[in-house]
């Protein structure tokens, strides 16, 4: 447990927080929704910097996207209408399958980044939507893509993870979104799971492609080779079930208590046929059989 | 040891208390004399430490107490008002849907906090409301009807021998 913790802060802004975490000798922890941080339990820490009152609860629309602030909920994710309306409500459903009610009243964007887990839920449409990271330090702010956040740049234990960036995706009539999880239950962590976006002509023809697997690698990772492999064609079954072995090949999946490698490679070929069916749309005409 | 001192209100009424800077809200719920928050899974499964912070469920198993200071907090000791109890909880004496009791109090905040947002939900949103809550005595279908019905859904599916029993 946290036994050993001294002292429990609540700043009041980023720059106070950051204060603290200076000062915190790298014992110190930040605190947002507290799901995974509690659970983990680490002896270690002697100071908990609480940044849920930092002035980063926000969900905000601008000229060419919009902006989330790190401790904005799960909960309040699915209720956002900038949310909602964005991708074709993509980020807003994904957000409503990160656990409970409960759980997605207290678990921020913020911190499923932050953690970095290969299952973390928001990563796969984040990553599709082209999101980026505002990370803020005593040097000061600066923007980096997400991909590269959850690989390990601009983290430290001094650094605060303080914004999401979203541009403005492609959008109009030929443009398709998806997300695909599998679980053990419906609000259980996933084995695999599959974002996908899409942006057709009027002769299905791809003009845009972004494909994100969960669970399938060190972290949530672009499916590059797939994306390369179908932009450009025109989508049948065939093209279909090839990028479903594309993206297969291109995950790095372990084995653990959960599912085998086998078998996430396997469902990860799956998954990936269904986002690319749902963004289609065209299940039952073809007859693609998935 | 720390200490640091913490101000909430607990079921209308104001509190200061003293506590470990990293307490859990479950944890001094309990000391406190709040027992209707039930100590269960500790890592946000099973839902029995469930309470309404500023009108939400959340897991108190979750929560750091200091992160609730000056929050409004509702335990299932709150929701009975004047010695007589909620809809809700008269719903649920009514379906059968308490048995052990270990996850009601947890069932009946979700359910709750539901009602107070959405007066009339669907089914599919009393499940969805409730898939927090892990029971291992009566399962989910009387919870779900209790909450219909406390919402005003009277289309309570009752099997034929619960029909029979109520004749």
């Amino acid at each position: 447990m946290f036994d050993k913790v001294e002292a429990f802060y609540r700043p009041d802004s980023v720059r106070e927080a950051l204060r603290l975490l200076q000062s915190g000798r790298g014992q110190a922890r930040v605190v947002a929704g507290g799901t995974d941080l509690v659970v983990e339990a680490d002896d270690s820490v002697r100071v908990l910097i609480d940044i849920t009152r930092a002035g980063l609860n926000y969900i905000r629309r601008k000229r060419g996207g919009c902006t989330i602030g790190a401790t904005a909920t799960m909960a309040e994710l699915e209720d956002s209408d900038i949310i909602r309306d964005l991708a074709g409500g993509l980020l807003a459903n994904v957000a409503r399958t990160c656990g409970s009610v409960p759980i997605r009243n207290l678990a921020t964007i913020g911190g499923n980044m932050a953690n970095a887990s290969p299952a973390a839920d928001m990563a796969t449409p984040l990553l599709v939507l082209d999101a980026a990271v505002v990370i803020a330090d005593s040097r000061g702010r600066r923007k980096l893509p997400l991909a590269d956040y959850l690989a390990g740049a601009g983290r430290s234990a001094k650094s605060l993870l303080v914004e999401i960036v979203l541009p403005d995706p492609p959008c109009g009539k030929g443009c398709r979104w998806s997300y695909q999880k599998l679980g053990r239950t419906a609000v259980d962590i996933s084995l695999v799971s599959v974002a996908a976006g899409l942006q057709l002509d009027s002769r299905r023809r791809v003009k845009w492609a972004r494909i994100a697997l969960g669970a399938m690698a060190p972290t949530a990772m672009r499916a590059s080779g797939a994306e390369q492999r179908i932009t450009g064609r025109t989508l049948d079954c065939a093209l279909i079930a090839e990028i479903g072995e594309q993206a297969a090949r291109e995950a790095r999946p372990i084995t653990d208590v959960r599912a085998t490698a086998e078998y996430r490679r396997e469902m990860c070929a799956v998954l990936t046929r269904r986002a690319i069916e749902e963004c289609a749309d065209h299940a039952g005409q073809t007859g693609c059989s998935l | 040891m720390k200490t640091m001192e913490l101000h909430l209100t607990v079921n209308g009424k104001s509190v200061e208390w003293t506590i470990a800077p990293a307490e859990l809200l479950l944890d001094v719920l309990r000391r406190q004399g709040y027992f209707g928050v039930k100590r269960g899974c500790e890592k946000g499964e099973c839902g029995a430490c469930t309470v309404l912070v500023n009108g939400k469920p959340i897991n108190s198993c979750l929560m750091f107490a200091a992160q609730a200071e000056g929050c409004e907090i509702l335990t299932i000791e709150g929701v009975a008002r004047d010695g007589r109890l909620d809809p809700l909880q008269e719903a649920f004496l009514d379906h059968g849907a308490v048995q052990c009791g270990f996850c009601t109090g947890g069932m009946v905040l979700s359910a709750k906090a539901l009602l107070d947002r959405h007066p009339h939900p669907t089914e599919d949103e009393v499940r969805e409301a409730l898939a927090g809550h892990l029971c291992r005595c009566t399962g989910y279908k009387k919870p779900v009807e209790a909450v219909l019905a406390a919402a005003g859904k009277k289309k309570v599916k009752r099997t034929r021998v619960a029909a029979e029993v109520a004749q």
